[in-house]
């Protein structure tokens, strides 16, 4: 019935009233002194160099929400089965174990090939020594960039210009 | 509709906004006070008697502060966010019955906004909905540690999400019901939580999960994060950010003792003119004990690390609700045929629960894999 739904109108009004109502309120009341600094987004004080505006971010959150509409999808498929289970009685629930079973292949397929892992921070003991290689030879590289001593002249020379 | 069916909407409707706000305020104090317990201090003592009033001053004192709002936002989205973040918060607690009906003018008032026949769905579609705030928060602020923060959060919520409506669909074959009502009524004889206890402890970790709070506050790890998604937002709109995220751990709450804790029954010796009494304060009692324990949980674990976040989520928490509600499929339709092995199920799901609570304190305390050993050969 659409009447059950009145008190949850009159709620949301309600709710919707009080939140606008105390921005406003708020906005009335409040002083208001911007200036550049204090408006500039927070980055510990620095200038903001990166923002994010067509930033891109790890794969894995994309993957997360792929895998979040599959397996919501399917418990979505669970309710109104939840509902009327009883009436169907041990057919339906065979049923239900046939298409949960279908899902649960699905689901080991994505295990095994290591959708789940979030970070390399687990790594598997075969996987070790390799990532041990790969480390060491992003180290050493940037070593020799980094490692000339520092130009005591360039210095001071900066801090008499500043 | 007469007059005063309109007269009792809107009165009921009143009186479940200033409660929930009352509440917000008194769980407030709560916590801090017993988190204050846990780190042996006082706690807030100034305003009112033992500071019960601190809550009240901190929201007075945030709504006459500046708001400022960034150069890089998008304005109309940034300002909608805090509102998107409390409607939703109000609206889910809308389906919950927090007592027994009782008769006013001669007409039966339940104590419950609306009785929906989709109720369980209903609260899973609002606390969807509070993802948007949390994203658009993030997004509009232009800036990068909100940025991260609400994309962390995001999948986060969603992940757990799975787990949760997994618990609640196990619930529902139980009783049978999407109605909260019906749900409650179910419980007369016994409680949801001992037949179903593994969607329950399901349930409480994703519940937590879901309103981003400790052990599972990911989105504002201020040592990574400084304040997650609304680290742009001062003044009133960070309060109402505050307001709504514990409306909805006080919702979470009274979901859990509604479908699990018996919703509003309880022992209660008197009839007639106090009868109404009776089941609103067990039902304040039972969402003030399930508030406390996420408090001791808040005060006892350390925030977890969020690859083991996703990971238990995506490899415990997933499985094992899909594979209780196959066994409570079992459960219900089974003993027409097999009614002795009744036991055993129950059996099976206890320590499959038990291992379940296990494995996340494992996760949670297990001391982190050394880094790989390459670096003592370089660092000369």
């Amino acid at each position: 019935m659409l009447i059950d739904y009145l008190p949850i109108v009159v709620m949301a009004v309600l709710a919707g009233v009080f939140a606008v109502g105390s921005l406003m309120a708020s906005s009335m009341l409040r002083p208001n002194r911007p200036n550049p600094v204090k408006l500039s987004a927070y980055e510990c004080g620095n200038d903001p160099v990166r923002l994010p505006s067509g930033e891109r971010f790890s794969v894995k959150f994309y993957l997360v929400a792929m895998l979040f509409i599959i397996f919501d999808i399917e418990t979505i498929f669970l309710f109104p089965w939840a509902v009327s289970f009883r009436s169907l009685g041990l057919f339906g629930l065979v049923e239900m174990a046939v298409f949960i079973g279908l899902v649960f292949v699905a689901y080991v397929y994505i295990w095994r090939k290591g959708g789940f892992d979030w970070s390399a921070g687990e790594i598997a003991p075969n996987e070790a020594d390799e990532v041990v290689e790969r480390e060491r030879a992003l180290f050493t590289r940037s070593e020799q960039e980094v490692a000339k001593p520092p130009d005591v002249n360039e210095w001071q020379g900066a801090g008499r210009a500043g | 509709m007469t007059g005063i069916d309109w007269v009792l909407l809107v009165g009921r409707v009143i009186l479940v906004f200033v409660a929930l706000l009352i509440s917000v305020l008194l769980y407030i104090w709560m916590e801090r006070k017993v988190i204050a317990d846990f780190q042996t201090r006082t706690g807030p003592m100034r305003a009112g008697p033992r500071g019960v009033l601190v809550t009240f001053a901190d929201g007075l004192k945030l709504f006459f502060k500046e708001s400022i709002s960034p150069t890089n936002a998008d304005r109309p989205v940034y300002l909608l966010a805090p509102i998107i973040a409390t409607i939703p918060a109000f609206l889910a607690f809308s389906v919950i019955p927090f007592g027994a009906p009782v008769v006013i003018f001669g007409r039966t008032v339940p104590l419950q906004l609306a009785d929906l026949n989709i109720g369980v769905l209903w609260v899973l579609a609002m606390t969807s909905i509070g993802v948007y705030a949390v994203v658009l928060a993030g997004w509009s602020s232009g800036s990068n540690y909100p940025l991260l923060g609400a994309v962390r959060s995001t999948a986060q919520m969603v992940s757990y999400e799975v787990a949760m409506s997994l618990a609640l669909v196990a619930v529902i074959m139980f009783s049978g019901h999407l109605k909260m009502s019906e749900i409650v009524a179910q419980q007369d004889k016994v409680w949801n939580v001992i037949p179903q206890f593994p969607a329950f402890v399901v349930y409480l970790i994703c519940a937590l999960a879901e309103v981003n709070r400790p052990p599972f506050d990911l989105a504002e790890a201020e040592s990574e994060l400084v304040a997650g998604f609304h680290t742009e937002y001062s003044g009133i709109r960070f309060a109402l950010f505050y307001l709504g995220e514990y409306v909805n751990t006080v919702t979470v709450s009274a979901i859990a003792v509604t479908l699990f804790l018996g919703g509003w029954r309880g022992w209660w010796p008197f009839h007639g003119a106090a009868a109404w009494l009776g089941p609103v304060l067990w039902f304040v009692l039972k969402v003030t004990a399930v508030i406390y324990v996420y408090i001791l949980v808040r005060g006892t674990l350390p925030r977890m690390r969020y690859d083991r976040l996703m990971n238990f989520g995506w490899k415990y928490l997933i499985p094992f609700g899909l594979f209780w509600v196959l066994a409570t499929g079992a459960i219900v339709v089974l003993p027409d045929r097999y009614g002795h092995r009744r036991g055993a199920f129950m059996a099976v799901g206890i320590i499959v629960a038990v291992w379940l609570v296990m494995s996340l304190v494992k996760q949670l305390l297990e001391s982190p894999r050394p880094a790989p050993a390459s670096r003592e050969g370089l660092a000369t």
